[in-house]
């Protein structure tokens, strides 16, 4: 195999349950679940886009959710208000997000001090959702921005067309899967790219990169504006597949924990982390629905869980079962 | 425009504002301080402080005072069990700058949703400790929130002297200043640690229950707090006492003023613009020590 | 007495000391030498509780191996950092107090003042905020510091760093009178001569491992300290 086609070997086990998950919808009617399996592979974009900046890159925010909300929204509000096809304005989000991005890049890259930089993202992302919120007149702020217009139908070549409206749930899925898969093939090469390799390298020792001569600027922000540009895309979809957006629902902190623990769960730094994560929470907060809806508690102790004795997530599991049986070794050799 | 008098009211509640932002960015900058860890569970200990007054109070049937000091103690046993088991042990691993943040995440969401079902989402209240209306400095104020400056002033008092002239206090600054060399020294870091959360966690519950008879009582009551209590931090100095306590009356002005000018509404986002404002122009805020490269 | 049994320390999962053993006799001053990066203030620490290890350490009978740092300054055990690493922001009156942290109110007043008999330079400088004094000044406070827990074991990390000559001859004499006294001193240097000439026992660390160990002057007649400073192979000899 060529070496530019070595991220494809890297991870098999990735792309062969991703085709698997490509079959679901011939198999599985119900339209609840498949919305159910829409959203987790939704958040797994999202949750892809943090793990890119936060996982490789070293960008250590807490304000992601600004720029999946900021694509939510201007890609909902371009389609109603200029009457645009979604499959149009979800790019106009996405790229409104990571100019976004990239503008806010400049004065947070020079923040060095973690606590600091934690604190400055929440804010800013607080600050959208607030400006969010407060122009009434523009988003409906809390009261909700419904009548989005679902995607439109791509007329079929024998024939009829295929819906992307809430019955055609199939249709959103196969959609979403080529969205999520389009992410992870792209983030899997880039993460073996030139860029990559020196982003991960400033992500490991600033210092040692920096007496390189890497312009480390440069490259944080070309990583912040693309993990922007997919959060942005990924909230533009959302917008159009759910159809109602608030403020607190598209760009709250309750997203920013949710998106947190799927990360942490799944694995930080690896590709297979977010979808892990994604598919593992989504799945048991649907099976806690049936005892009550304490979902956020269960994200909570999960991301305490995982932090406190599977720092590196599910996907790393086979590092921690090492970890144990070497330290295990040691207590009773020594 | 407006009149001078109508101005200075406004400066006067935002003082009062500010001394719950201080008392509250206290405890955050006194972890920090010793710990260097960024409690994201802080408004948490301010929700409980209050809920568990209110079950005190009108739960159990205690006399104010005692009730008060019970939800006190109450919070602080919490925060020292909640620390020993999450933070205590993230602490000696490797990334524990941002595990610790990440954990007091999953902390903040998991006391929110205990409250929720121990006490339900109904907002409740507490009532006025103190009734009548006081006039203070030309202004008219409801004799609440004079207790509240009142108690917070006193509060840094006692504080201070702490800090200063006991044995815990001198332990805890050399924590903060070195903590390995506090350790060869022969003081014992975790506990100083434990109880430095502990005592932070006390600050946060009396902010929540001095407040509670004024805002609703609610699970999701600690998250505007602690926002705030992040901008003093910063605007202060991360780790300077007379930065958190300084920074939150001058917090509470600048926002008193900025609500006359802009609308009420707009008031988190002239907080989290001066948070901005500061990281840009001067990190260290008023009193820390000039930031040091990651 | 005090004796390491295969002593092992990770970071993390990182190792950087491989079974060290050695014992340091009451009364003794002992040095310890090696290259950079050989282990010698991480032999220091791991006696001090600082760093978790594996294997065995013993203090006058008793196994310290679990024990905090806090507990092993109540045995006795007392460090002097590297780069003295005083309170900064804290007079030298506190730095001194927190010294004897563990003392009892009044017997920790008293302390104070057989301490700074001991180091009589101390006395005038005992209002001064430490991140003030010179680098001469802060060795005698960390080393006045080190002394007020009351220990029976005074290790210094490399005291003679960053000082100017006539420093460290004070600080030599200092800790020449304090072995005198009968303390037992373990100290690291980076001057060879002057550690050879100060001590009793030798001990020569390299890459994490004891090379060897001995009477300071026989190991200051052979040739071993030169082999291992100036990259020859590794040496397993012991002197006689």
């Amino acid at each position: 195999m060529p070496a530019s086609l070595a991220w494809i070997a890297a991870t098999p086990k990735l792309w062969a349950f991703l085709l698997l998950l490509a079959a679901v919808p011939a198999i599985v009617h119900d339209a609840y679940v498949l919305q159910v399996m829409c959203l987790a592979m939704l958040w797994t974009v999202f949750a892809s886009s943090w793990n890119l900046a936060v996982g490789y890159a070293g960008l250590k925010t807490f304000g992601h959710q600004a720029f999946f909300g900021i694509g939510a929204y201007v890609s909902a509000l371009i389609s109603i208000h200029a009457g645009l096809s979604p499959w149009l304005t979800m790019w106009i989000g996405a790229v409104s997000a990571s100019i976004v991005g990239a503008l806010v890049g400049l004065p947070l890259l020079r923040i060095k001090s973690l606590p600091h930089l934690a604190i400055v993202t929440l804010a800013f992302a607080e600050i959208v959702r607030i400006i969010c919120s407060n122009l009434v007149g523009l988003t409906r702020g809390e009261l909700g921005l419904s009548g989005i217009a679902p995607f439109s139908a791509i007329p079929l070549p024998w024939g009829g067309q295929v819906g992307f409206g809430p019955a055609d749930r199939q249709a959103s899925y196969v959609m979403i899967w080529m969205m999520m898969t389009t992410t992870l093939i792209f983030l899997a090469w880039f993460v073996r790219s030139r860029t990559g390799l020196i982003v991960q390298s400033i992500r490991d020792s600033q210092v040692a990169a920096e007496s390189l001569g890497v312009s480390l600027t440069r490259y944080k922000l070309l990583v912040l504006a693309i993990s922007a540009f997919i959060a942005g895309a990924a909230g533009g979809v959302y917008a159009h597949f759910v159809l109602v957006l608030t403020p607190t629902s598209a760009m709250g902190i309750a997203l920013m924990v949710q998106m947190t623990a799927i990360t942490l769960v799944g694995g930080i730094g690896t590709l297979q982390g977010p979808l892990i994560g994604a598919l593992v929470l989504t799945l048991s907060a649907e099976g806690l629905r049936l005892a009550g809806d304490h979902r956020m508690l269960a994200f909570g102790l999960l991301i305490i869980l995982v932090v406190l004795f599977a720092p590196r997530g599910l996907a790393r599991l086979d590092v921690l079962i090492a970890d144990v049986q070497r330290q295990r070794a040691a207590r009773s050799g020594s | 425009m407006m009149s001078f008098a109508f101005l200075w009211e406004q400066v006067v509640n935002g003082i009062v504002a500010g001394s719950m932002y201080a008392l509250m960015a206290i405890g955050l900058t006194l972890i920090w301080g010793t710990m260097r860890v960024l409690n994201f569970a802080h408004g948490e200990f301010f929700m409980l402080g209050a809920f568990l007054a209110l079950t005190a109070l009108l739960g159990v049937g205690l006399p104010l005072i005692p009730a008060v000091l019970v939800a006190i103690c109450g919070v602080f046993v919490i925060a020292v069990i909640l620390h020993s088991a999450t933070i205590r042990p993230l602490m000696s691993r490797p990334g524990w700058d941002f595990s610790t943040i990440a954990a007091t995440l999953g902390l903040s969401i998991v006391l929110q949703d205990a409250a929720l079902m121990i006490w339900g989402e109904r907002f409740q209240a507490l009532p006025y400790f103190v009734e009548g209306i006081v006039h203070v400095l030309g202004v008219r104020l409801p004799a609440q929130r004079v207790l509240i400056v009142a108690t917070v002033i006193a509060v840094v008092c006692v504080l201070t002297i702490l800090i200063r002239f006991t044995r815990f206090g001198m332990a805890l600054r050399a924590v903060a200043s070195d903590a390995e060399a506090a350790s060869a020294c022969g003081v014992n870091t975790a506990r100083v640690h434990a109880t430095t959360f502990g005592i932070a966690a006390a600050l946060a519950a009396l902010a929540g229950i001095i407040l509670a008879p004024i805002i609703a009582i609610n699970p999701w009551m600690g998250v505007p707090p602690i926002l705030k209590a992040f901008v003093v931090v910063v605007l202060g100095g991360l780790g300077s006492l007379p930065g958190a306590v300084l920074g939150g009356f001058l917090l509470g002005i600048i926002e008193a003023v900025g609500v006359t000018v802009f609308s009420s509404e707009w008031r988190e986002v002239v907080a989290l613009g001066v948070l901005i404002l500061v990281v840009w122009l001067r990190p260290q805020g008023l009193f820390g020590k000039p930031l040091r490269e990651a | 007495m005090l004796q390491l049994e295969n002593v092992s320390v990770f970071y993390s999962s990182f190792q950087v000391m491989w079974d060290v053993s050695l014992a340091v006799p009451d009364g003794v001053t002992a040095c310890v030498l090696g290259p950079n990066g050989a282990g010698k203030s991480t032999v220091l620490k791991a006696i001090a509780g600082l760093v978790p290890v594996r294997g065995r350490i013993t203090y006058r009978g008793q196994e310290i191996s679990a024990w905090s740092p806090a507990q092993r300054v109540g045995a006795g055990i007392g460090l002097v950092l590297e780069r003295r690493r005083l309170f900064a922001d804290m007079t030298v009156l506190e730095n001194l107090l927190i010294g004897g942290y563990r003392l009892a109110g009044g017997r920790r007043r008293a302390r104070l003042s057989e301490v700074t008999t001991l180091l009589p330079g101390l006395q005038q400088l005992i209002d001064r905020r430490a991140g003030d004094l010179s680098g001469g000044q802060q060795q005698l406070v960390a080393i006045g510091r080190g002394l007020m827990s009351e220990p029976s074991l005074l290790m210094l990390d490399e005291p003679f760093l960053g000082l100017s000559p006539k420093a460290v001859d004070e600080v030599e004499r200092i800790i020449t009178d304090l072995g005198r006294r009968g303390l037992t001193i373990l100290f690291n240097e980076q001057n060879v001569r002057k550690s050879l000439a100060m001590s009793q026992e030798t001990f020569l660390l390299e890459g994490g491992r004891l090379i060897a160990h001995g009477a300071s002057s026989d190991i200051a007649a052979g040739d071993i300290v030169q082999k291992v400073y100036f990259g020859t192979p590794r040496s397993q000899e012991t002197p006689a």
